[in-house]
């Protein structure tokens, strides 16, 4: 399941080569890194299983991160992936496929809801280990192990930048879903009487919401084969020369669609402020209030409203 | 006396930002409803300006005070393309892109002050300001 999503979130983030590149170059990793890292290749794959252990013993002393520990499927999997995470780490070859590793890890950690710091702290636990073991090997230099451990804990750092992006791009997902949600719930186009239809419009106008009214607006036109429109912007705070423009052009549409467009709800401010701009809207039909424009839709369409008081019964009721 | 405000304009939704943060200053300073409105009709059309042509800039608030009035300053600075040609642009219904033409000439007669100076390849910055009668 991870795996798809993983392909999935490489496409979403815009992952690809040179997008790597770009990261590597953030980390300031250079073709002299690979020597470097290849020197210390056999020490750290001979203790992955050690190292493995570590960062998950790490984790299992964090509250935050009880949500992965208390699933075992989830658990395993993250512990397989982190065992080749640490092999790959060292393993010299760091692409689009590397990347693309370490996304099914992190989406797997946003699915389990493993909390940002705990994943950090474990991770810095694991490098230290594997820095405090490449200290002790007699055989080299201490200076060349220390650029060894430098040159891997860019790689290291590539892999947390990954990692914290998926885990904020994930977190990120819930509110563009929301808004989504509000965009749609947000231009209902409602059918008062046959060919009749009512726009109200509520909040803020940009340019992806204007597309969406107009399309869902002449949608509805030709379903409810409507003659009249109220458009009511009594919601709508500000209305600057784009949202006019907007305006302007969803009226020209449905009317070419054969509907009659009546904007209702411009307050005095709004108008004012119109005017003294220089915003030309006397193209509009315009009727002061939500009320006022309806009554004039009723006209138009030839409906007569009656109070059910006022009209007198033709003839007594029989008893 | 409340500081500088300043708003970071790169997409629509800063627009909305700096339109909030200039009424609600234009409300702090004393300014009647209709000329909150006005004022933020003219921050949301340079604010639109920078979004859609320099892609990037800012936008500064201030409350200002001089000889006994006081006002509202807004200073707009984008490091975009800059305008070439400033009388054509400042002209009623010019616009380069498919607008109505009316943001830059209509911001200018709601406001008091209007000041603007652009080089071309360096960028554009707008004073505006508006002092309460």
């Amino acid at each position: 399941m991870q795996q798809g999503r993983s392909q999935a979130l490489v496409h979403e983030m815009g992952l690809d080569e040179a997008n790597i590149d770009r990261r590597m170059k953030a980390v300031g990793f250079e073709p002299s890194d690979l020597p470097n890292i290849e020197a210390i290749k056999d020490a750290v794959v001979a203790h992955v299983d050690d190292y493995n252990k570590t960062f998950f013993d790490h984790l299992s002393r964090l509250e935050e991160a009880r949500p992965l520990l208390t699933s075992v499927a989830l658990l395993d999997r993250a512990k397989q992936l982190k065992r080749a995470h640490i092999v790959a780490m060292v393993g010299g070859d760091y692409g689009l496929l590397y990347a693309e590793q370490r996304l099914e890890l992190a989406s797997l950690y946003a699915a389990a809801g493993l909390d940002t710091r705990a994943f950090l702290g474990a991770f810095h636990h694991l490098l230290k280990h594997i820095g405090v073991d490449l200290m002790k090997q007699p055989e080299r230099a201490s200076l060349e192990r220390f650029e060894s451990f430098m040159s891997l804990k860019k790689v290291a750092f590539f892999d947390i930048a990954l990692i914290v992006d998926v885990l904020v791009f994930e977190r990120e997902r819930v509110i563009r879903q929301q808004q989504e949600a509000i965009r749609e719930l947000s231009t209902p186009v409602l059918q008062v009487r046959n060919r009749m239809l009512l726009l109200p419009i509520i909040g803020i106008i940009d340019t992806l919401r204007a597309r969406l009214i107009t399309e869902s607006l002449l949608s509805s036109v030709r379903q409810n084969r409507a003659k009249v429109v109220v458009m009511d912007v009594t919601g709508v705070a500000t209305i600057d020369s784009k949202v006019a423009n907007h305006i302007l052009q969803t009226v020209t549409a449905a009317r070419l669609m054969g509907a009659e467009v009546i904007v209702t709800g411009l307050s005095a401010d709004v108008a004012q402020s119109l005017a003294a701009i220089g915003i030309d809207l006397s193209k509009l039909n315009t009727v002061g209030d939500l009320q006022g424009g309806m009554e004039e839709a009723e006209q138009i369409l030839g409906y007569r409203v009656l109070q059910a008081s006022a009209v007198a019964p033709t003839a007594p009721l029989a008893s | 006396m409340s500081g500088d405000v300043h708003v970071a304009i790169e997409r629509d939704a800063d627009i909305v930002t700096a339109r909030q943060r200039g009424r609600e200053l234009a409300r702090e300073v004393g300014f009647s409803g209709t000329e909150q409105t006005l004022i933020t009709l003219a921050i949301s059309e340079i604010a639109r300006n920078i979004v859609s042509y320099a892609r990037r800039g800012g936008m500064t608030l201030t409350r200002v005070q001089d000889a006994g009035r006081s006002g509202i300053s807004i200073v707009a600075r984008d490091e975009g393309p800059g305008i070439p040609d400033i009388e054509l642009a400042m002209r009623d219904g010019y616009s380069t892109g498919k607008s109505l033409g009316v943001g830059l000439p209509g911001s200018r007669r709601v406001v008091d002050e209007f000041v603007l100076t652009s080089t071309v390849g360096v960028g554009t910055t707008i004073t505006m300001k508006k002092w309460l009668r």
